[in-house]
């Protein structure tokens, strides 16, 4: 394991071809400031380029993922202020991470810190994990995707309720209403999302990166452009040495060894 | 009426050798539940959750009864509980966050119910993991005979407990599920004399303090995240506390001591 240097917020585990980056501020419950967020959205940006790099895990460690912004920070600033600091750009690497990317969580994921795990692919709940949005207690709504993917995950009645109650929902709740893949033992959480990052990272990167990006097309666009795009994806995996390998090695009953090319 | 005023200790908690002992004390009302109850036995109760010199909690009463439930007087006295809204606010907000805490902290809970649990006092009575009673010692359901439906956690405890034919006649008739039916439904451990139930209560709770706690706190986490769910869902969630358990110190002194035991 190399843990990388240059990061003061985040601890990043690499060991190929997974990688864990842990958010690192237990004091203040892993609260997202602007310096976490910089160093966050770095490293996934490393890792988005790193090739021997095949999944990732997002977590806050045993005790909380995230319990939200950074409250002192917000408190006194404007809305041109706010404006300025582009919500939507600065979480794109994040949003935008073209590999697997699954977010283990124990304890409060809160505001921000539970928008962080919607933006995840897969979300692995120890059985502590509370996930909520109270934004509204302080005035405010969430301000990072949490109005748009928390209904666009489990429809319009109980997202209603996250955000206008405030009132955190537990893991098995969450995993009723489809949030959360699975609840696990909280001292697990975190090992058993990097053996599905590892179980992930054998797959065929060029395919599971595809699969990724059309899933996410599903949450934009409209069926007939969602099939279409499915459709040139699907073509284009025929074009790769993955796509040979796997079928050939399909036939001959070996285990396809893929190389992203 | 001084001694209305005078600091009065509703609720009595002590720790000694990892058994941490909460008894409802208000002997001379039968330790019925009043509002400064509630706050002292909700306090006892976080402590014993948080404290790690406590392994084991048992929950008594002291006099005759375990206890007679919510303090009626006080509540048409109108201390606390004004309004229907104020009832349920008490459920939802003081009784509920005690009773969970019972039913989920992660070490074992005993009620040693030293006579009868009416009320809200058989709540806390059944929401404890085992329970040690004697032969003056029931459960009553009394709701129903002052007009309310059950609550304190009962309409979900006690089906899983007994069946919902004896959970339904106990909520209809308002009459006690006297200490030898309970025994055999399985709900009181077991019955012993009064006079014997203190030792044999300490006795438990010592040799549970002396258990290995995480692989306590492991069934206790499986048991209730089973009620939760599907059998295929209890079995994964089984397999990855026990892998945990399995890379414990627990559980290579426990082999340890196990193949020791058996050269000897």
């Amino acid at each position: 394991m190399i843990a990388a240097m240059g990061y003061e917020h985040i601890l990043l585990e690499l060991e190929p071809p997974i990688a864990t980056l842990t958010l690192n501020r237990p004091k203040v419950l892993n609260a997202l400031s602007p310096e976490l967020i910089r160093e966050l959205t770095t490293a996934l940006a490393e890792l988005d380029a790193d090739e021997n790099v095949r999944a990732v895990v997002l977590t806050g460690g045993p005790k909380v993922f995230a319990a939200g912004a950074d409250i002192g920070d917000m408190a006194d600033r404007g809305a041109v202020d706010q404006l300025r600091r582009d919500q939507t750009g600065r979480w794109a690497p994040l949003a935008g991470f073209s590999k697997p990317l699954i977010a283990a969580v124990n304890g409060y994921a809160l505001g921000g810190g539970c928008e962080v795990a919607l933006m995840c692919d897969l979300i692995l709940a120890g059985e502590t994990a509370r996930f909520g949005q109270p934004e509204i207690n302080l005035g405010i709504i969430p301000g990072a995707g949490g109005t748009q993917r928390w209904p666009r995950s489990i429809g319009k009645y109980v997202a209603m309720e996250v955000m206008l109650t405030g009132a955190p929902v537990t893991a098995q709740r969450a995993y009723e209403l489809g949030v959360v893949n699975k609840v696990v033992p909280a001292e697990m959480t975190v090992g058993l999302a990097q053996r599905m990052a590892r179980q992930i990272a054998e797959k065929p990167p060029l395919a599971a990166r595809m699969a990724k990006e059309a899933v996410l097309k599903a949450f934009d666009s409209p069926l007939t452009e969602g099939l279409a795009s499915e459709r040139k994806s699907f073509y284009f995996l025929f074009a790769t040495e993955d796509q040979k390998e796997g079928m050939h090695a399909f036939l001959e009953k070996r285990k396809g060894v893929f190389k992203g090319r | 009426m001084a001694t209305e005023v005078e600091p009065h200790t509703h609720i009595e908690f002590h720790t000694h050798d990892g058994v941490g002992l909460i008894r409802f004390n208000r002997p001379e009302k039968m330790n019925a539940i009043g509002a400064l109850t509630r706050r002292q036995l909700g306090d006892a109760i976080k402590q014993a959750e948080r404290d790690d010199a406590v392994r084991v909690v048992v929950l008594t009463g002291s006099g005759r009864a375990f206890s007679s439930g919510a303090d009626v007087t006080e509540m048409v006295q109108g201390a606390g509980m004004r309004t229907p809204e104020d009832v349920g606010n008490v459920l939802r907000n003081e009784y509920m966050p005690m009773l969970v805490r019972l039913r989920t902290m992660p070490k074992p809970v005993i009620a040693a119910m030293n006579g009868p649990a009416v009320g809200i006092g058989a709540s806390f009575a059944l929401a404890c993991d085992i329970r040690i009673g004697t032969p003056e010692s029931y459960l009553l359901e009394a709701f129903v005979n002052i007009g309310l439906a059950p609550d304190g956690g009962v309409s979900w405890l006690l089906p899983r407990l007994v069946g919902t034919g004896v959970a339904y006649e106990m909520f209809f008739s308002g009459k006690p599920l006297l200490a030898a039916d309970a025994h055999r439904l399985g709900v009181i451990n077991r019955i012993v004399p009064l006079e014997r139930l203190e030792e044999e209560v300490r006795e438990l709770a010592n040799h549970l303090a002396s258990q290995p706690r995480n692989a306590m706190a492991g069934a206790k986490r499986a048991v209730n995240h089973a009620l939760e769910s599907t059998f295929e869902q209890a079995l994964e969630f089984e397999s990855y506390l026990q892998e945990a358990q399995a890379a414990s110190a627990e559980f290579a002194e426990g082999v340890q001591k196990f193949l020791a035991r058996r050269k000897g």
